[in-house]
């Protein structure tokens, strides 16, 4: 009896340390398959902007179909550049700003979690006024399943900024970041992670209707730290989904997926954004989390 | 009819029988040959004065081209490039098919009118005319086949390695869509004009 009792707690105690050891995230990043991008600064450069062809002469490609990546994805930083100076599309050229972020994307996953690692090497501050005072950095993403959001399969999460929106020129300070039709019932939204380096604390949220940064259930951690001049933030969240804005990731599917850093204390629309991305959980994509 | 009409009819009337009437005077040789030379001199002055009006100069001798559309060209790969081919005004805008060449003169004729009686002599008036007038020209150059363009340039001598990657992706589709020149490629010498729409854009 005492046997069966030992054995029992001892068989307790390994399934309880294995399935601790399956919810760390890899030990050995070093392993995993990196993407290399490069976020850019994009200006005044909204859906209204995008999907306007007097503007923009990629209207009509994407109109067809063809995604940001299919036509910018080799001239990334060229864009920055233009935009960053005042030269296209930036009223408000910050000087001394960064052009473009190259940053190193790595995904991985367990039974249960997701696993994203963002590095990145510290851009120099351009000295201008902090627009948020708190927080030198902010990183986030997005998630979209299922291309609910118009055109999130062709623009990552370009589709969540719209010309109206706070830090856009002459837009109402209180109106954030939506998506087209949003609505968590429907399923038409984004799922938005972020980490914020003067507060350290992950924001589990969402945009649908709204940007709502909080009450996200999918979220576990993020944890960041600036090594010389290198980031490194690492975001650990639940495959499971939820009603409260969280994504249901899936083994063997594909998701829409886009992020950026908010630089040197920026906010709203000053900050470095990626293109177009596919998230792929043990499936063929651009960024890949492979079951360890 | 008054006797001035009458005496006019008269004289035409003689003028043809002169006309008609074979010479007893010159050699068929002699007015062959004046004939030519008549020919040559006045189909080569009409050629050169028709020439005159086809140059860059001529049409910066309007202030309305000089002040306005010029600088901007100035300014364009079509003025400035490191091969330093240049393409100037009726290079663009006027056909090099003599007769087509002479149809878009006589239509020309109109913008005489405009000049004179100063239909957009002012950056102001320019700039309010200047819609209609991109919108002549972009339906101008569909109607043709953007021929002014494929002068110089053609989507089957395209090397698309060298092309960014931008444009190697719109030409594809440029192709496929069976498009011409001037679909993509409006504000290429000049800026573009406030107001456009998205049908603009598209035609």
């Amino acid at each position: 009896m005492k046997k069966s009792v030992l054995a029992s707690i001892l068989g307790s105690v390994l399934c309880f340390a294995a399935s601790n050891a399956l919810a760390e995230a890899p030990s050995d990043w070093s392993k995993i398959k990196a993407l290399d991008t490069t976020l850019f600064y994009p200006g005044v450069s909204p859906m209204e902007w995008i999907n306007k062809g007097t503007e923009h002469g990629g209207a009509r490609g994407m109109k067809k179909g063809e995604t940001c990546m299919d036509c910018h994805s080799e001239e990334i930083a060229d864009m920055g550049g233009k935009m960053v100076s005042g030269q296209k599309i930036e009223p408000n050229p910050i000087p001394g700003k960064a052009a473009a972020i190259n940053v190193k994307v790595q995904a991985a996953r367990d039974d249960e979690h997701l696993y994203l690692r963002f590095t990145w090497k510290q851009p120099k501050a351009s000295g201008a006024a902090k627009m948020d005072t708190v927080n030198p950095v902010k990183i986030a993403y997005m998630i979209e399943a299922g291309s609910k959001v118009e055109m999130a399969n062709i623009s990552g999460c370009w589709s969540s900024c719209h010309g109206d929106a706070r830090t856009m020129p002459g837009a109402d300070d209180n109106k954030t970041k939506y998506v087209k039709n949003g609505s968590l019932a429907n399923g038409i939204f984004y799922d938005l992670n972020q980490w914020r380096s003067g507060e350290n604390k992950a924001f589990d949220g969402y945009v649908a209707e709204k940007r709502v940064m909080e009450g996200g259930q999918a979220l576990q951690s993020a944890t960041g730290k600036l090594n010389g001049d290198t980031w490194t933030v690492e975001f650990k969240r639940k495959l499971a989904g939820s009603d409260k804005g969280d994504v249901e990731l899936k083994a063997g599917q594909v998701y829409n997926f886009g992020f950026a850093i908010h630089d040197d204390n920026t906010i709203g629309r000053y900050h470095h954004v990626s293109l177009n991305f596919k998230l792929g959980i043990d499936s063929k994509a651009d960024i890949v989390a492979t079951k360890q | 009819m008054t006797e001035d009409v009458i005496n006019k009819q008269r004289a035409f009337g003689k003028f043809l029988a002169f006309l008609r009437r074979p010479s007893s005077r010159y050699s068929l040789g002699f007015l062959l040959v004046a004939g030519i030379v008549s020919g040559v001199v006045l189909w080569g002055g009409f050629n050169t004065a028709l020439e005159a009006t086809n140059t860059e100069s001529f049409c910066i001798s309007c202030h309305e081209m000089r002040d306005n559309v010029y600088p901007e060209y100035k300014e364009t790969i079509h003025y400035s490039n490191r091969t330093g081919v240049r393409a100037t005004c009726p290079d663009c805008h006027v056909p090099r098919d003599w007769t087509y060449k002479m149809i878009r003169k006589a239509k020309a004729s109109k913008e005489v009118w405009g000049k004179l009686v100063g239909t957009i002599d002012t950056p102001e008036k320019f700039e309010a005319k200047r819609l209609t007038l991109a919108r002549n020209e972009w339906q101008r150059m569909k109607s043709s086949n953007s021929i002014e363009c494929r002068n110089c340039h053609s989507l089957e001598s395209m090397n698309s390695e060298v092309q960014k990657q931008r444009a190697r992706k719109q030409h594809e589709m440029a192709v496929e869509d069976n498009m011409t020149c001037i679909n993509c490629h409006k504000g290429i010498a000049h800026k573009k004009p406030e107001g456009m729409t998205e049908e603009d854009e598209d035609g």
